[in-house]
């Protein structure tokens, strides 16, 4: 974990630098006294740094002697984190001002802290606005902060944390922090959780995607969807994306925790989180649920056909809330199923469609920009047009290419196997003019590449159609059908 | 790095000019005479005659209601007496008769300490080092309840049941609002000779006859056994020698002198262990069945213990007005503790409760107050 101290002294460094745009060299030098700080107040929250040195000394022992060196922590580092953080925090620098670019120059730092951090919800940028004050040296303001925020959010473990870590900074040096068992607290290895919960949160807000871009998994979304939600488990966050004619457009992220075992999950039990293409299936009813679910519960359809194809098993992975007795959980705590805050959750509650609102749950979110995700969507659609008129044609042989060998559909519970899908097929389309309308389609990378394509079809003198959801996977330089779902 | 949020100036306000703003707060005319009864409640106090402290105190105040030493002196008296919830009240309202007073505010945080409330203490211990910055004795205290809002907000953290690890800070009670300035300054020994000097103008005004002053005398007396120390060898124990040489004979006592002196021994000796941060000898004058009270364990105990007392520059740990009461094999010592470290400066009342193992005495409880 030492080689992510630097990185993390770089992230609050940040947040102290964006916090102050234009300061006196008074200023300035105070602002270097504050990111020591703040690197110690992090430093406090560093794995295996809970041994027995008072803030004072790691403060200024450690950020006098070392200077932080690029490399970043493990799995990220395989991306080349070192030039990637440093990238991605001028573009957030870049994504923050715009907003800030309507207003008058933001002189508070205040203005434009909050602007570094807009996306973050109430308790936590209340806990961010804490740390950026401790960032900033205002040591005093930042414990009547954290002290209000633990006052309202009691059940919020890292809020406790960070005033813990605080208030520890006001006992004096000579008291020892043997004291009251205060060292013995702070080594307690269920610490690890709540730094690592911390160092996210952080990261997440400090690495905000590119303004304007999306996930590259939704190279098109029917505006039927007027949501979209994706997770990146890297970051701990699930990103809420609003859909309308303007296209995607992020408009809130959250904190999550994910499955104990991490992700991709393969068997029943493993407490792993699935990685895939989903969408919401409904939506429970918190009165009767377990407190332990908090606020409710959005169950996602996994395994989906792509999943059951590989032979994953289990299900029942839900998003939901926390129990009454805790705000969040650890970035690692739940059997498999996506967790936020119930406030949090709450919000996205009001604002998913039951079989309309896509879930993306990735090991890490790459952001593109809209032409991009169009170009791509562009190719794929020529890929259905030959299909619809490979049908249209009535040519079996010719639709037969279409297909996997194993495809299936179902219909309605009803399943149908194989290619005597494709007669019924032809009789039902032949010489007729189809619409298609309301298209997504969403892009499944792993191992295989695979995409999930959802529309309408109304046939010509047809005042209503059918949804289709077609799963295709890529063989070669073309895509084949495996599955597909006609509801209704 | 953060020392202290607050500047550490010696900035204080001699004691003189305390008692200028103290009487000028209270209109008295006569200082001298108000402080001769101070200092006679606060000596019952300390002999632990708490009902007749308190009988004086109260007396004084129909007077002299708005007297601040003297509503403080009772307010201690309350909170020794386990009256907390009028304790609170007085050391409340003095808080807002007199705010330039740290002490109140110091003892109001003790006593919220004690209940738990630490945000409150924390924040009357804020407005004592407000008027005061200086005022070691409300840092500690701070100190101290940081670190109990630390380990507690650390436990919530980690979401354990707070009371396996509650440890009761034992945050140190103001006991007058003057800190006896030690150099030059009267000790004890003046109490007792101050009490019938002031009571005779009193008295003698309306006729000037001997008996007053005799009656007078009788309070003087120390209830027990004055463990007199026997050579002015104990660091800068002048004063304290001075204060038990001052005190009338002692009173035959029921255990025998030599008993007495074995556990004076070994008081001085656990107090120059003390003092010499000589740990294996501070720790071994506490006996096995020693209980640190607030359900803290030995271990943790003798950690805290520890890491208080070793690295500070220098210690000094001074006993005046020591009382020992032998019964068989167990023992009393009370006395007053004068403690000074660094830059703070403690005097606070002390009872060890001792027992015998063998030939040593050794410590089995050990209180503040009382």
């Amino acid at each position: 974990m030492a080689n992510s101290q630097g990185k993390r002294r770089r992230i609050v460094a940040d947040i102290v630098r964006h916090a102050r745009p234009q300061t006196s060299p008074l200023q300035r030098g105070r602002t270097r006294l504050a990111a020591l700080l703040a690197a110690s107040a992090l430093m406090l929250a560093a794995p295996g740094a809970a041994s027995a040195s008072t803030p004072a000394q790691s403060g200024s022992t450690k950020a006098s002697s070392a200077k932080p060196k690029g490399s970043g922590a493990g799995r990220t580092a395989a991306h080349g984190a070192g030039r990637a953080a440093k990238a991605n925090t001028r573009n957030a620098s870049a994504a923050t001002t715009r907003p800030a670019a309507a207003k008058p120059a933001p002189r508070k730092a205040a203005a434009s802290s909050s602007a570094a951090i807009q996306e973050a919800t109430g308790a936590e940028a209340r806990l961010i606005a804490v740390y950026e004050l401790f960032g900033r040296g205002k040591t005093r303001p930042a414990l009547a902060k954290a002290r209000d925020l633990v006052r309202d959010y009691p059940n919020f473990q890292l809020a406790q944390l960070v005033y813990a870590d605080l208030l520890a900074t006001q006992v004096p040096p000579a008291h020892a922090f043997s004291d009251s068992g205060i060292a013995r607290l702070r080594s307690d290895p269920a610490m690890a959780d709540l730094r690592e919960e911390s160092r996210r949160r952080l990261q997440a807000l400090r690495e905000r995607p590119a303004a304007g871009t999306v996930p590259s998994q939704f190279l098109a979304l029917s505006t039927r969807s007027r949501y979209a939600i994706a997770v990146d488990a890297s970051r701990s966050r699930l990103y809420l994306l609003e859909n309308s004619d303007k296209g995607l457009q992020l408009v809130a992220d959250y904190y999550v925790s994910v499955g104990k075992s991490g992700i991709d999950k393969a068997a029943e039990g493993d407490a792993r989180t699935p990685l895939g293409v989903y969408y919401i299936t409904s939506s429970l009813d918190p009165k009767s649920l377990r407190d332990f679910y908090g606020a409710g519960a959005l169950p996602i359809n996994y395994p989906n056909p792509y999943d059951v194809r590989r032979g994953k098993t289990g299900g029942g992975i839900w998003l939901h809330g926390t129990p009454s007795q805790q705000f969040a959980r650890a970035p690692q705590a739940s059997d498999g199923c996506v967790v936020m805050a119930n406030p949090d959750l709450k919000q996205l509650l009001r604002k998913v469609q039951i079989g309309a609102t896509p879930v993306i749950t990735a090991r890490s979110l790459q952001w593109i920009s809209p032409p991009q995700a169009e170009k791509e969507a562009q190719a794929f659609t020529s890929t259905i047009a030959a299909w619809k008129e490979a049908r249209a044609s009535g040519n079996e042989a010719q639709l037969k290419k279409f297909y996997l060998p194993d495809f299936q559909r179902s219909n309605n519970k009803k399943s149908t196997e194989g290619f005597a899908v494709l007669r019924d097929e032809v009789e039902y389309a032949r010489g007729k003019r189809v619409q298609f309308k309301d298209v997504s389609y969403l892009h499944w990378r792993d191992g295989d590449d695979t995409m999930v394509a959802t529309f309408g079809e109304v046939f010509e003198g047809e005042k209503s159609g059918r949804t289709r959801r077609q799963y295709w996977l890529r063989h070669g330089s073309e895509w084949k059908l495996f599955y597909e779902e006609v509801p209704g | 790095m953060p020392k202290s949020p607050l500047p550490r100036a010696r900035f204080s306000l001699t004691p003189a000019v305390r008692a200028l703003l103290l009487a000028s707060a209270c209109g008295m005319a006569l200082p001298a005479l108000a402080a001769a009864e101070h200092d006679e409640v606060d000596r019952l106090m300390q002999a632990g005659k708490l009902d007749e402290a308190m009988g004086r105190a109260d007396a004084f105040l129909k007077d002299k209601p708005k007297d601040p030493q003297m509503r403080f002196l009772k307010g201690v008296i309350q909170l020794d007496t386990g009256k907390r919830a009028e304790a609170i009240a007085a050391f409340t309202q003095l808080t807002q008769d007199a705010p330039e007073l740290p002490e109140p505010y110091n003892n109001l945080a003790v006593i919220y300490a004690s209940q738990n409330q630490f945000d409150k203490a924390r924040s009357a211990l804020e407005s004592a080092i407000r008027t005061n910055p200086s005022y070691a004795t409300a840092q500690e205290n701070l100190g101290d309840v940081y670190a109990r809002l630390a380990s507690q907000a650390y436990s919530k953290a980690l979401q354990l049941d707070q009371n396996n690890t509650a440890v009761q800070p034992k945050l140190a009670v103001i006991r007058t609002l003057f800190t006896p300035a030690p150099a030059g300054g009267k000790p004890a020994a003046t109490v007792a000779a101050a009490a019938p000097m002031a009571k005779a103008p009193v008295a003698a005004a309306p006729a000037p006859a001997p008996a007053p002053v005799a009656k007078a005398a009788p309070p003087a007396p120390a209830p027990a056994v004055v463990a007199k120390a026997p050579e002015a060898s104990a660091p800068s124990a002048s004063t304290s020698t001075a204060a038990s040489a001052a005190a009338p004979a002692p009173a035959p006592a029921a255990a025998s002198p030599a008993a007495t002196a074995e556990v004076e021994s070994a008081v001085r000796g656990w107090a120059s262990a003390w003092a010499g941060q000589d740990m294996d000898r501070y720790l071994a004058a506490y006996g096995p069945d020693f209980n640190p009270g607030g359900g803290q364990s030995r271990k943790s105990w003798e950690e805290e213990r520890r890491a208080r007392i070793v690295g500070k520059s220098s210690i000094s740990v001074n006993i005046e007005n020591l009382v020992i009461n032998v019964n068989g094999q167990a023992a009393t010592a009370k006395f007053r503790q004068i403690y000074r470290a660094d830059n703070l400066n403690i005097s606070s009342r002390k009872t060890l409760e001792l027992q015998r193992s063998g030939n040593q005495w050794q410590i089995r409880k050990e209180s503040v107050g009382g």
